[in-house]
Parts: structure tokens; sequence; C-alpha cells
């Protein structure tokens, strides 16, 4: 099975500070990168965010749930061949709005 | 040779060409959206956002033919802007000789996959003049700068080579080299992306290990040395292995042999390894 990494944004507010599941993911799961870059000025905290970039490789073993101090962290897993589905759908709209 | 090579390396290897670390060619204005404001990134996150998350989807789905063309795409721009190459100790000590000013600076490597706090992640290095432009400006660039002598440089070379790190020289608008990184897998982007899904954002180095079978005696020393999964022990013959096909040619296992009993060779005098970048 295959995870999918919910994260609520609503409650993972200042995730390079806090930085508790980046740390503490055995599979490096996790990336946290400004949402905008700017010209002139630092990014602000509050745009940088967390996406569960390397989903594929996660073990599901559920230590980001268990250290992340706000609940914002949902794991879900789906079978591998319903989420292949998904995606190969997802490339045959692509390839469709190509081609139109 | 590589094909950098060929196109910017003027008869020699390219990142030992000291016009590519000339001032010219720092930095080209970039045009439309990016040249004003905020440069946005739906996908949100750093680092290759769009082509990883699009290339983790293509892997699931089983689609070859998608991946490929996401690989493509990606790397032709890529090429032409920013990507990597692995180097030796020793050249990576030639060209601190080259390259000036040298600078720490932040890892945004560490910074986006581990969230290494600045203060702690001055473990990348830059060099050139767009150093001066990071001093200038550390709002915009984490964390700012902190100049260090050639002195200084190489003997951090040699503690990060010593501790195991691989030395990969970087480019921000081809053929401009402006880093010069200490890295490891998987908290390096460049290398887990290679390594995991096969991106060839890295390429190899000019150089790769091989094994004198007679010679090693199986102590192990090289073990745990190798970033890129090319390296084991035969327990059974008690031989180290070395993977040339996937060796990447840092020599971190060859100066951890106490008995030289691993040679680091030229990638091109094996014409079975000649053009795997």
């Amino acid at each position: 099975m295959i995870a999918q990494i919910n994260i609520d944004y609503t409650l993972c507010k200042d995730p390079l500070s806090c930085r508790k599941c980046l740390s503490v993911c055995p599979s490096v799961v996790f990336v946290c990168g400004p949402t905008k870059v700017w010209k002139g000025r630092e990014t602000d905290l509050s745009e940088y965010k967390i996406v569960g970039r390397y989903f594929d490789k996660c073990s599901g073993c559920g230590d980001c749930v268990k250290s992340c101090p706000t609940d914002a962290i949902n794991l879900e897993f789906l079978l591998r061949e319903q989420l292949a589905q998904k995606f190969r759908e997802e490339r045959a709209t692509q390839l469709r709005e190509r081609n139109v | 040779m590589c094909w950098v090579c060929e196109q910017y390396g003027n008869g020699e290897k390219w990142y030992l060409n000291p016009e590519n670390y000339a001032r010219r060619l720092y930095k080209v204005r970039k045009e439309g959206k990016e040249s004003t404001g905020s440069d946005a990134d739906p996908q949100a996150a750093g680092m290759g956002a769009g082509v990883v998350a699009e290339l983790v989807k293509a892997r699931i789905s089983g689609d070859l033919v998608w991946e490929e063309e996401i690989k493509r795409e990606a790397l032709e721009q890529a090429y032409k802007t920013h990507f990597g190459q692995v180097v030796t100790l020793d050249e990576y000590l030639q060209i601190l000789d080259i390259a000036y000013p040298l600078a720490k600076m932040t890892c945004g490597c560490r910074r986006v996959q581990r969230g290494m706090p600045d203060e702690e992640n001055f473990t990348c290095m830059g060099i050139g003049p767009g150093m001066y432009k990071w001093e200038r400006w550390p709002e915009t660039y984490r964390g700012g700068v902190e100049f260090i002598t050639p002195e200084e440089a190489k003997q951090w070379a040699l503690m990060n080579h010593k501790e195991g790190r691989v030395q990969t020289v970087d480019v921000f608008g081809t053929p401009y080299i402006g880093g010069l990184c200490q890295c490891e897998y998987p908290g390096c982007v460049a290398v887990r992306n290679r390594i995991d899904y096969d991106f060839k954002f890295l390429l190899k180095g000019h150089t790769v290990a091989k094994v004198d079978r007679e010679k090693c005696t199986g102590c192990k020393s090289c073990l745990g040395r190798c970033q890129f999964k090319a390296l084991n022990l035969e327990v059974y013959t008690n031989k180290a292995y070395v993977d040339m096909d996937q060796c990447f040619g840092c020599g971190l296992c060859v100066t951890a042999c106490p008995i030289n009993a691993i040679e680091l060779l030229d990638r091109e005098s094996m014409p079975g390894l000649a053009e795997n970048w």
C-alpha cells in the first residue's frame, strides 16, 4: 500500500521552526520549502509549507503523526493499484488536453 | 570527458576551467515574471518541487513513457540552468585554488529535507562573485555567508571528505559554477532524486572506483562510505564489492582503504563505463 499524507495547513503554521516531522521521519518523506520566493526580502516563515513529497517511500511507521504538536498530519493508506489507476487517469487527461 | 566538458571545458575538465567561475557569467538576468516581485510555486516547497511530485506519480502508475517524458523535459531545462556533478577530493581542492571568494553558507537541501536551523546549517560552500550578493542581502538568502580563506576551505573540505560527504560542483546558469556541496544520501535532494528516481540532475564524476580483488583483505574499512548504494562486502569471498555501473567516482571508499586496494580510474579508460554519466 502507499501512503496518502494529508497535512492540515490551518494547524501546521510554522513548520520550519517546528520541524519535528522533518527531523523524525526515518525515510525522509517530508520536504519543507517556501511557497513564494521574494526578491529583496526574506521569505516569511508563514510562507513555508510541509509536503509529504516522497510519499512513495513512507513505511507507515507513524512517527510523524505522533510527534506533530498540532495533530496536523493524517496518514492513510491506499492500495498501490488504486493509486496507480488514479494517476494513469490523470496522465490520460493530460495527454487528451495536449492533443486538443 | 563528459558532454559538459565538450561544451565548456576548453580542452580540460569543465569545472577546472577558470572561465566557468568568471564574473561575466554571473548573473544572467531573469526575464518575465521572475524579474519582479515573488516567484509563486503552487506545488509548494522548494527544490525541484513539481518535477519530483510528477515523477512519484509516474513511478506509482508504472507508466515508463510518462516517467521518461518528465525527465527529458526537466533535464533539458536543468542542463541549461542548474545541475551538479560529483568531483573527487583532489579536484575539489584544485577548485579552491581557482574560485574566489569562498564562503560557507546554509545548505538548502538540509533545510528543505530536515529543517536544519540556519545557525547549525553552514554546511554548503558558495563560491565566486555571487557570494558578495549573498553577503549584501542576507534577508533574501537565509543566514547570509561566512567568508573563509582558501586554507580554511581546504581544511574544511578534508574534514568533510574524512567524514564521508560526497563533494559536488553546482551550476547556476550553465556553465557558471557557484556552489561546492558536501552531500549525502538521502539528505541531499540531488543525490536522493538520482538514486531513488534515476533523475540525472546530478551527473556522475569522471572517475570510477575499482576493487583490486588480489589486494583486498575484507577489512571492511570502506563499508558505509558509499552514498550511492554501490558498495558492499561479499561475505563469503571476503572482498569489498563496488558496483562500477552504479559508482559515481567520488573516491570516498578509495581513501578509506588502508592498503590502497581500491583504485580510482578514469571513467573514459573503461569502454563499458565511458558514457555512463
